[in-house]
């Protein structure tokens, strides 16, 4: 239980952490225009208020502290699709597709931003999705809201396959090459939220970006718990599929579980089935760890048993 | 235990499963393209846009741009703004410059950030100037002052490359040397004149009328 509480509040801590570093890299896009018109505190109350003053006093002190302000901020930039932080940069791996269903080839800096998230998804599994997306908190409050409106509403919870998002990624990959890789901002989630977070905030526009995280959220509201997550989102499924091995998931101690209980499979939102020992999609979100009445799951090590099955069940589900 | 427990696995029925939804998936994502018909969009189509210099032509430049935006995000001038779907899908997400809006000042910041080469990357030096293409200036000497008898010559003074890509002559009147010619488009956010008497004419626009010149002859 207690871990399970843990684990989600690092999760929405940290995604808002996510959410915080894309609005301060859209804000630095006048950092750096201030900083080149003006370069004083009091030019740009002038030319642009108080408030301004204010982010720009506060990042020009904070960026100081690592070297020359201008340099340290240019180190830094972009979305939640390609971005550098303090000179680092992280790749999306479906950008990576993308570029080499039409380019077929990479630039280096841009395939060792690769790096980072292919290993995250290896050790760990869909981390991203629980720990990193801006859009999946999006999504994680609108499950809170069907939740909280379930008394008085009812919510369908569809269950699709998986396949769906398999075509997503194969329709976008193809619609990046016959137009350009900047469809991607209206298939995925994340990709939708940094583009309107950048538009707002650094040219005060409205994205069209905005319209397709407007679908996403009705999905979600209407159709099922996170279903944009679970079944919509290509780099989810990737991600999900590239860890579907993952070193690091989510284990059942069978001995002390219920046969009778289903809660962890009702509670997951990427439906996840902890009971029946199988982890692909796990997110480790945490949720699961919370409801378990015997505490039977736990993150850990994955042990190399058999999956669970149950061959008359299967063989009559089959049938 | 009353429920199945993994139902996806090797059995006929989920194969086909998958391949229906994957089918739906694809057809969903495939319909896309009937945003550009729905009336948000159907603004005239802008075409005369510059791209950020280092940019290659413009199909080099759609094949290799990612729309991550960091060239809009650290530009110190703030002329990079990123398109819409004002001009169609296939320019979503990329970057622009208005030249009469704001123009570039070929910091070359912008280059030095894009992570897959789009912009190839160039220093802010003469030679780095030098090497920019985005488009070439045209000068309407009907609308010019210099050329109507009062000198002028603002032009000439934004030019990054003053004496190689314009020339002044008698009356301050300037002259493009097309050859030389960057297409920053200074010149034309400090033309006085209202409509401008000197434009840049964005390298696509170049590229489309080469383009047509061949298919003529």
């Amino acid at each position: 239980m207690k871990s399970g509480r843990l684990l989600l509040a690092i999760s929405i801590i940290s995604r808002i952490g996510v959410v915080t570093i894309l609005c301060a890299l859209a804000l630095l896009t006048h950092y750096h225009n201030l900083k080149t018109a003006y370069n004083h505190p009091r030019l740009v109350e002038l030319s642009s208020g108080k408030t301004a003053r204010f982010l720009y006093q506060s990042s020009d002190d904070f960026l100081s502290l690592f070297g020359d302000p201008q340099q340290v901020a240019r180190k830094s930039g972009g979305m939640t699709w390609s971005i550098r932080l303090a000179g680092i940069p992280f790749t999306d791996p479906v950008a990576a597709l993308s570029v080499l269903a039409k380019n077929r080839r990479w630039e280096l800096g841009f395939a060792l931003g690769l790096i980072v998230p292919l290993s995250l998804a290896f050790i760990f599994g869909r981390v991203f999705c629980s720990y990193i997306c801006p859009a999946s908190l999006l999504f994680f409050s609108i499950s809170r809201l069907r939740k909280l409106l379930s008394p008085i509403f009812f919510f369908p919870d569809l269950k699709i396959n998986r396949g769906f998002s398999w075509g997503i990624l194969v329709g976008g990959l193809s619609l990046a090459v016959w137009y350009s890789h900047g469809i991607w901002i209206l298939i995925l989630p994340y990709f939708a939220i940094g583009q309107t977070i950048y538009a707002g905030i650094a040219s005060g526009t409205l994205s069209i970006a905005l319209g397709s995280l407007v679908l996403f959220c009705s999905l979600d509201l209407f159709l099922g718990k996170q279903f944009t997550c679970r079944y919509v989102c290509p780099t989810g499924r990737l991600l999900g599929f590239i860890g579907r091995k993952s070193p690091i998931t989510i284990q059942r101690d069978s001995s002390a579980c219920l046969d009778s209980c289903q809660s962890c499979i009702d509670v997951c939102p990427m439906k996840v089935q902890p009971k029946y020992d199988q982890s692909i999609d796990c997110s480790i979100c945490g949720e699961c760890l919370t409801v378990c009445p015997p505490q039977c799951l736990s993150i850990g090590l994955r042990k190399k048993n058999k999956p669970f099955t149950t061959p008359v069940a299967h063989s009559k589900s089959s049938a | 235990m009353s429920e199945k427990p993994s139902p996806e696995k090797s059995s006929g029925l989920s194969r086909k499963r998958f391949i229906g939804s994957f089918v739906f998936g694809l057809g969903a994502t495939l319909l896309l393209p009937l945003i550009e018909k729905l009336p948000i969009s159907a603004q005239v189509k802008l075409k005369r846009f510059l791209r950020p210099p280092g940019a290659q032509s413009e199909a080099l430049f759609l094949q290799n741009c990612i729309a991550c935006g960091q060239c809009a995000n650290v530009c110190p001038n703030q002329c990079i703004s990123l398109y819409g779907l004002e001009a169609g899908l296939e320019n979503l997400g990329t970057p622009r410059i208005t030249a009469r809006a704001q123009a570039c000042i070929l910091c070359m910041a912008c280059t030095q950030v894009c992570p897959t080469d789009a912009l190839e990357k160039l220093e802010p030096t003469k030679e780095g100037k030098r090497a920019v293409q985005m488009g070439v200036a045209v000068l309407s000497e009907d609308l010019c002052y210099s050329f109507a008898g009062r000198t002028c010559g603002v032009c000439y003074r934004a030019c990054p490359l003053p004496g190689e890509a314009m020339t002044i002559g008698l009356f301050e009147q300037p002259h493009v040397h097309a050859e030389h010619c960057v297409g920053c488009g200074l010149c034309e956010q400090a033309c006085v004149k209202m409509p401008q008497a000197i434009r840049i004419i964005p390298r696509l626009e170049l590229e489309n009328a080469a383009k047509s010149q061949t298919e003529i002859s």
